[in-house]
């Protein structure tokens, strides 16, 4: 009798430490805890789930909140204490810069040559003259235009390093009257330096969503179900496809996203670098999947820059870059690179739209 | 059932129900949509978006302007405000947690947190 009652109470307290030991495992896996703030002339949401190694998620947060007002101080053309600032700023003199900013604009440069300058890092004289910075929006004169189209050519900036003190010095070079806009590269490094401190921190599952153009999502999802990311419907208001996918950066580009109208014409903020006017090239908005958020800003930019036709050869001459596309033209038809076959899907609604897969 | 046996059943019943309690209350959400308005951060309205009856209206002022709400059952949007470039008017109504409503020039955020989405995040 006594020898049943002891197994019985052993199988109890197995039970006991069984479920406790799903509700230790349960909570610390889905615990969720996210993180709101503007920067960078958006809004961001930061979700990370679980904790880190040595940290927990609210600290391994704050350090990313940290990490994002640290690099926008570097990056933000509207900071005069930063590094593009006071590049900006220097009439074309030699400008100290940080390091993340040497290497940010390195990459951003040889983006700016892979795409032939459908991407340019220094198109902030004409995105200023539009009213983009300021919101006091006009339409420049066409000689105007011209003469702000000259002053956009990134193989005019110099990134240089040398030595002080056994320190490696980096300088930025830029003609005067150009100036430097980092805002189609800035929130995808950024997506990227962040996702590399949470796999350091230990953090498995995570989404960081730098205000829809650029999201990155450091592995998949707690209950190991990859990402939905939703795609909008540049004609309207709704989602009209949703891209599965974990530990993969999305970037879009669209002109639905910051514009101004007058009389009757719609201007946005994607500027062509051959002419300093909006980018009319009959896409109404780009997606592009990378590992690298960098990539996805970047490229997203470029390609809509591009139109459909020169953007599907890009992705056909540089697999290098490891990215996929999803083009949406004006009339609503969807394009989309071989890679992106099983990840997409459209939704409820737009079933009837006709998809066609680029090999 | 033997007693042991009823014993073992009420200690799995509550770990579970305790569990289910933890994570609900470790992601601060309900299952029912609940519209969170914040002002640089700070909350000034959460709306049970469920329990509306009437559609309703209400006007947020502060320094930087003002922006007029508009509630009805399950969806929340900005129906007027004076921010130079209408985005969140723009937006529409929202219904799930998807993408926040954000005027940027006001700092205002509307976001409706609980009730599930169908979707992580939005590219656009």
């Amino acid at each position: 009798m006594a020898r049943r009652m002891g197994a019985r109470g052993g199988t109890l307290a197995l039970c006991l430490a069984l479920a406790l030991s799903l509700l230790g495992g349960c909570a610390r896996q889905e615990e969720k805890s996210q993180r709101q703030l503007f920067a960078m002339d958006t809004v961001m949401t930061l979700t990370l789930y679980g904790e880190g190694d040595t940290r927990g998620a609210e600290e391994i947060l704050d350090g990313s909140v940290q990490q994002i007002q640290w690099l926008e101080d570097f990056w933000s053309a509207v900071r005069p204490e930063g590094d593009v600032a006071r590049v900006n700023a220097a009439g074309g003199a030699e400008t100290e810069v940080a390091a993340p900013t040497a290497s940010l604009l390195r990459q951003s440069l040889e983006l700016c040559a892979v795409t032939g300058g459908a991407l340019d890092i220094t198109a902030y004289p004409a995105v200023k003259a539009w009213g983009f910075i300021d919101q006091e929006y006009r339409v420049p004169s066409q000689a105007e235009l011209a003469e702000l189209a000259g002053r956009i050519d990134y193989r005019q900036v110099s990134v240089d390093e040398g030595t002080r003190d056994g320190e490696t010095v980096y300088t930025v070079t830029l003609p005067a009257g150009m100036e430097l806009d980092l805002g189609a590269v800035a929130k995808g490094r950024t997506a990227d330096l962040l996702a590399e401190s949470l796999a350091a921190d230990g953090v498995s599952s995570a989404l960081l969503d730098l205000g829809q153009s650029t999201i990155r999502a450091v592995g998949e999802k707690p209950d190991g179900s990859p990402w939905r990311i939703a795609v909008q419907d540049p004609a309207g208001t709704g989602y009209l496809g949703v891209l599965e996918l974990a530990d993969l950066a999305v970037g879009t580009s669209g002109g639905y996203q910051r514009y101004f109208e007058q009389d009757g014409v719609t201007y946005w903020h994607i500027l062509d670098p051959d002419t300093a006017a909006p980018a009319r090239s009959g896409l109404a908005a780009v997606t592009v999947v990378s590992p690298s958020a960098l990539t996805c800003d970047a490229l997203s930019t470029a390609l809509f820059v591009l139109g459909l036709e020169e953007g599907v050869q890009l992705w056909r001459d540089h697999p290098e870059l490891e990215f996929q596309a999803l083009f949406i033209t004006d009339e609503g038809e969807l394009y989309l690179t071989q890679g992106l076959e099983d990840a997409f899907s459209l939704t409820e609604g737009y079933e009837d739209r006709e998809v066609t897969v680029l090999s | 059932m033997s007693r042991n046996g009823k014993i073992i059943l009420l200690v799995l019943l509550a770990a579970a129900g305790l569990s289910v309690a933890a994570v609900a209350a470790r992601r601060g959400e309900t299952d029912h949509p609940v519209a969170r308005i914040t002002w640089d951060g700070e909350v000034v309205e959460e709306i049970e978006l469920d329990r509306v009856g009437r559609g309703y209206s209400f006007t947020l002022e502060s320094q930087e302007g003002s922006n007029t709400i508009s509630v009805e059952k399950g969806r929340i949007r900005v129906a007027q405000a004076d921010c130079p470039d209408q985005v969140c008017v723009d937006q529409g109504w929202i219904a799930d947690g998807t993408v926040p409503i954000v005027c940027l020039p006001h700092k205002l955020v509307i976001e409706i947190v609980g009730g599930g989405s169908a979707f992580d995040a939005a590219a656009g």
